[in-house]
């Protein structure tokens, strides 16, 4: 549907009074300019629900700058805590801003869905992206704000505790982390590797030595993993109840024992892909349990119901949207080039 | 004005990062919280500093601060037999209980799966783990970083040619306490409309193994790997981040932001460069874009560069650190930081609403003392007597 169109606009606010919620991704103007912001809607059903999640929020100076999720992560204060010891700031290896706020965006519509069978009103939220992950970093701000020391890049070691890092495991790339959160750990640890001599030597001895000397730790540590693999290592640790997990890839996740034993994949069928598997929704309700319900959409697979059914059009009006360009049966690829 | 979620009381168990990020958004946005601590607070939230006073470094460490606003505490031996008792009333009187912690925990308390299910039939059970109620790994113990390299993100995190990285902070704590934040409202509303509780089982592994973007789905799908692993700073010359010369700006520009950030960087002549006028141009001189984004970064200032790139619309912005934050002209327009006052650690600035909401807004309520809310909640709620207290007191129970 063409919101900028005088139609399009027009039926779109036939739609809204069918609806509980409205949610949004534009950027923070496009809605107003659009005329079709919170108080518009509110003419058309006073007690629904909108959801903005503009980058930087729907005011402030800053508001119409365009931003991404690598930038949300940038902006909200996490990157600059991300990154080896003698390097940059790192960003996370996924565009970790967007499922953030969509997470949290799923949080707020039912929030408001309660508020509303209570008191019977609708409300506007307004989620900004990059407020929304910092809410993420909090302790770390805050922390700013009590010792005026920005933190620093530690890699993936600990403020307190040691050893805590990601350790060589044999075969080409690959990789296991190991953490120990206490002295009891620590002994197992050092058990289970065959190197009590560790366990009693003074430099590792407590939390506070074992983190002075975390690089001669790890050089101990990385000896024993280099020769193992990591499922080796992981199943040894794990077992005995020492923090550990190998670094897995998508590829590796997909045929995970764990995950495959929780039903975590759920094979589909789709119209045009065929038969696959996907991750299942991930809350696993007892009572009601979720499984995947429709597929993706094909594109404007739903404009009849839509457009007749929910709105209540005749076959001549959603031909002449059509014909008219604001609703389509096809994708217009030119902006994806 | 009222709360959200105002009339539902919930009960929080295990005090570590992710049932307590559960706990402080259903408190902020009205929930009435009650985290349930043990008796000498030695949980991890209460331990991690800096601390506002180093005296009294249980009441004052950022952690606990930030976590636990707007929560009720009570202190209480949940393993003792009399504890449990109590725990079992408290759960009587709440709508929700979110529990932080590898598989057994209730289950050794004698509060298993089936007993909770017919002793609280109404009441939503979130259970949020690294590894989930279920699987070979259910009884694992495990620490933020290792719930981020089993979850999938830490394989894509870093560079390449050196060893995986986590991000900052502790992601894979706040990610399964943000979904579960989600998941315990979702239990909440279904049990409202039909007067039956749940049970929702929430695995940090699985939460990040579904927000790996196309590599998860493209191998599920294809069976053959998608983006390959870490990515590095640099995914490609237009998304990055690139050092300046009092920080680092990061640039995102998708195809259609191109001639607004070629504009930024060089003016119009760079737009209609040859070499870099399509996405296929621009990956085929990949390494020249690269450095013409690197030389023309690295002498500005980062305020300047992303307050230009706002005005023209271009995806830059500059890597924020904790005071960039504090200085931040949008977060102070927004009143994003609510000044709060707390007895032992003072006034401190803290995080605000993660999201708005124009009719029941967040409130941000300073952080209990250890037991605060031990008389409130066991006289009030529980309707105990001051000699109950004392001898629970006396066996150490509370």
């Amino acid at each position: 549907m063409d919101l900028s169109s005088e139609l399009g606009r027009a039926t779109f606010l036939k739609l809204v009074p069918k609806c509980d919620i409205v949610i949004e991704n534009f950027r923070a103007d496009v809605l107003d300019t659009l005329r079709l912001g919170y108080d518009e809607l509110r003419k058309v059903r006073d007690d629904i629900i909108l959801i903005s999640m503009p980058g930087h929020g729907k005011d402030g100076p800053e508001r119409d700058y365009v931003a991404y999720g690598t930038n949300v992560e940038q902006l909200a204060g996490l990157v600059s805590l991300s990154g080896y010891r003698d390097g940059p700031p790192q960003k996370s290896g996924i565009s970790y801003g967007d499922p953030v706020a969509g997470t949290l965006a799923a949080g707020m519509a039912i929030a408001a869905l309660i508020a509303r069978k209570r008191t019977g009103k609708g409300q506007y939220i307004e989620l900004s992206q990059r407020e929304g992950l910092t809410s993420l970093i909090g302790e770390q701000v805050l922390g700013y704000d009590i010792s005026k020391q920005l933190p620093e890049r530690m890699g993936n070691r600990h403020p307190f505790y040691a050893p805590h890092g990601c350790y060589p495991a044999a075969g080409e790339d690959r990789w296991v982390t190991i953490a120990c959160h206490n002295d009891d750990e620590f002994q197992v640890l050092c058990t289970l590797i065959d190197r009590t001599d560790l366990a009693v030597d003074e430099r590792f001895a407590t939390a506070n030595a074992r983190h002075a000397n975390q690089d001669a730790l790890d050089a101990e540590i990385a000896t024993w993993t280099r020769t193992r693999s990591r499922e080796e290592i992981f199943e040894l640790l794990a077992e005995s109840g020492v923090p550990a997990a190998p670094v897995w890839s998508a590829d590796e996740l997909y045929d995970n024992e764990h995950l495959r034993a929780r039903g975590f994949f759920e094979p589909v069928w789709h119209r045009d892909a065929g038969a696959w598997e996907m991750e299942r929704p991930l809350y696993r309700f007892t009572r009601r349990p979720t499984r995947i319900r429709m597929n993706a959409p094909a594109f404007a697979e739903h404009n009849d119901y839509v457009l007749r059914e929910l709105i209540g059009l005749n076959a001549d009006e959603v031909a002449q949207l059509e014909a008219q360009g604001v609703t389509a049966r096809v994708p217009d690829m030119a902006s994806h080039q | 004005m009222e709360s959200a979620l105002a009339g539902i009381r919930v009960i929080e168990l295990g005090q570590d990062i992710a049932g307590g990020y559960c706990g402080k958004l259903l408190a902020g946005y009205g929930a009435e919280v009650i985290t349930v601590e043990a008796p000498g607070g030695r949980g991890r939230i209460r331990a991690e500093g800096p601390f506002a006073d180093e005296a009294a470094p249980g009441e004052t460490g950022a952690m606990h601060l930030y976590l636990n606003t707007g929560k009720q505490s009570v202190t209480l031996d949940v393993e003792s037999v009399s504890g449990t008792a109590l725990l079992v009333r408290l759960l009587e009187h709440a709508d929700a209980v979110v529990v932080d912690g590898p598989h057994p925990w209730l289950d050794d308390l004698g509060l298993d799966h089936d007993t909770r299910a017919e002793l609280f039939p109404k009441l939503v059970t979130t259970l949020v783990s690294t590894f989930g109620q279920t699987g070979p790994y259910a009884d694992y113990t495990s620490t933020n970083l290792t719930s981020f390299a089993a979850g999938g993100q830490m394989a894509l995190t870093g560079e390449p040619d050196r060893e995986p990285l986590k991000n900052g902070g502790y992601q894979a704590e706040y990610q399964a306490g943000l979904n579960a934040f989600t998941a315990t409202l979702a239990g909440l509303w279904a049990a409202d409309d039909t007067g039956d509780g749940d049970e929702i089982d929430i695995a940090a592994m699985e939460v990040m193994a579904s927000t790996l973007e196309a590599s998860l789905n493209t191998y599920c799908y294809l069976q053959r790997p998608a983006l390959g692993g870490r990515r590095g700073n640099i995914m490609s010359s237009v998304i990055g981040i690139y050092p300046c010369a009092d920080g680092y700006l990061g640039v995102h520009a998708m195809p259609r932001n191109w001639p607004a950030l070629a504009r930024l960087i060089e003016g119009d002549d760079l737009v209609t460069d040859e070499r870099f006028y399509s996405q296929a141009a621009r990956l085929q001189h990949e390494d020249e874009l690269r450095a013409t984004i690197y030389a023309w970064a690295g002498d500005k200032d980062k305020r300047e560069v992303y307050a230009a790139a706002g005005k023209m619309r271009a995806p830059v912005a500059y890597v924020h650190d904790m005071a960039d934050l504090y200085e931040s002209p949008q977060l102070a327009a927004r009143h994003y930081f609510h000044e709060v006052e707390h007895p032992l650690a003072g006034t401190l600035r803290y995080p605000g609403a993660p999201a708005g909401m124009s009719e029941t807004p967040w409130q941000t309520t300073r952080a209990p003392l250890l037991g605060e809310h031990n008389g409130t909640v066991y006289k009030g709620l529980l309707g105990l007597s001051d000699a109950d207290l004392s001898v629970l007191h006396g066996q150490g129970v509370i």
